[in-house]
């Protein structure tokens, strides 16, 4: 093994720079803790974004392509989806999924940390909305959130920092609709600067955000928070691909083993350790992490390291209106949003609800053309015909279930596949419940309701689909990319991996920061919550630093 | 490759090209949208675009061309949808086509962030506060 670079000892070893991972650190930077963090991805650089290119379309389709499947870059590790239900979306960079994320802010409504005690499903959260609110607040400072307050569909609160980015003729027809049916809608939060913010330029809505944002508008971490962290002091190593959580002989975490990129084993060692490595490369590094001490992986005495992966299915009702929308402008981010039908109404047949969005329908290329459909469905005068129907008149109300926990499904290691590097590769095993097939219907039967009503002269509807293909690039690529529950947080060692701090309850020196940590998944997309109770976590553990027990 | 190899896979491409992409409405077929130009650019930034691109454009060579597109379709549906994306991606960004359709590319728009939304000025929003409160408060 190569001697430690700088062999010295960090106050704390995050791994994974993604956007818990950069809140962490700057928070402890700025408090005068010595921190490295190590990323198995590199910095991206907004000069290599394609946004602002003819060519936009056609490179999203793979440099950019939110699958690593599909990316298949040095810095991915291959994901086994074969039973998998759906694929998983991430980006290995510095600022992690935040470089393609759609930046949809937003907060927990709170039911959603009591499910078990309203509903009688899953499990309450170990702290209510009112306790993660003020975090909420810091964080839409932090990162610079476009929206308007006042939204019925939360308890009074502080209003986001910046005004709220334009809806489009998109979102105005939609809440046209939604308001001739006397159903909520909202413009739809964003971490997405409508006016210059803290260095940042503000949005142009090129509504390329999903595939890495050309004005730097975006709030992707490594913008937001990375700058302030090495100011104070943070030791960044990019290509560092960490293979295992060290323990020492007191069963604490004493550091990390990795691989650097010119192929050479280091170990960095650390008194505390957070791993935000998002929630499948966390139970996957966990896992993989096995000891005398710990041989079914650390800090996995509960057996529930993996288990509980919620992953946020997803389905579409598109409307085709007979008018000019615009609808290639942004953000791409959300217009607006709905929670009408968020919460269990038991009558229904299913528990909780999902969250609605609006979403632009993109430029005239879309998606990838389908191998094998009918030649005269996609070619010839159709090809001209579906553009006609669909481009610039047409707008997506996508439809996020909140997705139950379940201990059957779950990431693995792989008995075989790894990483370049040699380290396992996760499989994930999931399947859809019979309570999101219920819930994902009643939504589509609603969502078909509410185009009619905003005018749509036809729609095309995309249920619930199972594609367990390796490489899904296309049409039937209906997820989220928002990845949880896999290290969930609670208060008895026996049902939880982390308590409410997001500290192992069996290596009180190592944290989890990252989604792995929610208990339920919500119907909201969950970049705002992962950074708010990290920032909650992260506060805590600098306040009792103390007494925070640390290796030696 | 040499270039007659070259010219003939240029050839056999927008044969097929104009066969996914016909001339119709007013819209130019995918030669007219000057296709022929642009693809090996388009299959230099998608090297993953290549093998299956190839393999089809040399299955349909020297055949009447709307037949073989079909055949292929049937025959090795990943090597026709290579052609058809190149062939659209071609087509969508050629600048004649961009304005003929409308669509000015994904460009920067202005906008004036601090001024009263529409749907504010005009009481839409309003409507949906009068509605009251849809969330579930935390129990005690």
């Amino acid at each position: 093994m190569a001697a430690d670079r700088g062999s010295k000892v960090a106050d704390v070893l995050i791994v994974g720079a993604g956007a818990s991972g950069l809140v962490a650190a700057k928070h402890l930077t700025e408090n005068g803790f010595n921190v490295v963090c190590l990323e198995q991805g590199q910095r991206v650089d907004s000069s290599e974004f394609w946004g602002d290119k003819p060519e936009f379309e056609l490179m999203t389709q793979k440099r950019w392509h939110p699958n690593p499947n599909v990316r298949d870059l040095e810095s991915d590790y291959p994901i086994d989806t074969s039973e998998s239900d759906v694929p998983i979306l991430m980006y290995s960079a510095v600022g992690g999924s935040t470089i393609l994320y759609g930046a949809h802010w937003q907060r927990l409504m709170p039911s959603d940390f009591r499910a078990r005690t309203l509903d009688g499903v899953a499990e309450d959260w170990p702290f209510a909305y009112e306790d993660l609110e003020p975090f909420y607040d810091e964080m839409d400072v932090e990162v610079g959130v476009s929206g308007l307050g006042g939204d019925p569909a939360y308890p009074p609160g502080k209003a986001p920092p910046l005004p709220p980015l334009p809806i489009g003729r998109i979102g105005m027809k939609a809440a046209e609709g939604m308001n001739k049916l006397g159903w909520h809608w909202w413009p739809g939060p964003n971490s997405i600067n409508s006016l210059p913010y803290r260095g940042r330029n503000p949005c142009g809505l090129l509504a390329t955000c999903r595939n890495g944002c050309t004005e730097g508008a975006k709030a992707s971490f490594d913008l937001t928070h990375l700058p302030a962290a090495l100011q104070h002091g943070l030791r960044l190593v990019t290509g560092a691909r960490v293979r295992e959580i060290a323990v020492n002989e007191q069963g604490l975490a004493s550091g990390a083993i990795y691989v650097d990129r010119n192929g050479r084993e280091r170990r960095q060692l650390a008194r505390v350790v957070i791993v935000c490595c998002n929630g499948v490369g966390t139970p996957r590094l966990l896992l993989a992490s096995k000891s005398a001490k710990f041989p079914e992986g650390l800090a996995n005495s509960s057996g529930l390291v993996g288990k509980n992966l919620m992953l946020h299915p997803y389905v579409t009702v598109v409307g085709h209106f007979d008018e000019p929308l615009e609808s290639w402008l942004g953000p791409n981010g959300q217009s607006i949003q709905s929670m009408q039908f968020y919460e269990t109404d038991a009558r229904r047949g299913f528990a909780r609800g999902a969250k609605w969005h609006v979403l632009p329908s993109g430029g005239p290329l879309g998606a990838p053309p389908t191998p094998g459909l009918a030649f005269d469905e996609q070619w010839g005068l159709a090809f001209h015909r579906n553009r006609e129907k669909t481009f610039g008149r047409s707008f997506e109300w996508g439809i996020m279930v909140d997705d139950l926990p379940d201990e059957a499904n779950r990431v693995v290691l792989h008995p075989t596949l790894t990483d370049s590097d040699g380290v396992p590769a996760p499989k994930i095993i999931y399947n859809y419940s019979e309570n999101t097939r219920r819930l994902a219907a009643f939504h589509l039967e609603r969502a078909k309701e509410a185009m009619y009503a905003s005018g749509a002269v036809a729609l095309t509807v995309r249920p619930l689909m199972v594609d367990r293909s390796q490489h899904n690039t296309g049409a039937s690529l209906m997820a989220t990319g928002h990845l949880m529950g896999t290290c969930r947080m609670g208060g008895d060692p026996k049902t939880s991996v982390v308590n409410q701090w997001g500290q192992a309850h069996d290596v009180p020196n190592l944290f989890v920061y990252d989604g792995s940590v929610f208990v339920t998944s919500s119907g909201f997309n969950p970049a705002g919550t992962i950074c708010a109770v990290a920032l909650r976590s992260v506060k805590h553990l600098i306040a009792e630093r103390r007494n925070q027990k640390v290796a030696a | 490759m040499n270039r007659a190899s070259d010219l003939e896979i240029r050839a056999a491409f927008l044969a097929i090209a104009d066969v996914l992409i016909p001339e119709a409405d007013g819209a130019p077929s995918a030669s007219g949208a000057e296709a022929g130009a642009t693809f090996e650019r388009i299959l230099t930034l998608r090297p993953d675009l290549q093998e299956a691109f190839r393999r089809g454009v040399q299955a349909v060579a020297h055949k009447e061309p709307a037949a073989a597109a079909r055949a292929l379709n049937v025959e090795d549906p990943e090597a026709l949808a290579a052609i058809g994306l190149v062939a659209a991606a071609a087509y969508y960004m050629n600048p004649r086509v961009r304005e003929l359709i409308g669509y000015p590319g994904q460009e920067k728009r202005a906008f004036d962030p601090t001024a009263t939304p529409e749907y504010v000025a005009n009481g839409m929003l309003q409507a949906v506060v009068d509605r009251g409160p849809i969330y579930r408060a935390t129990p005690k």
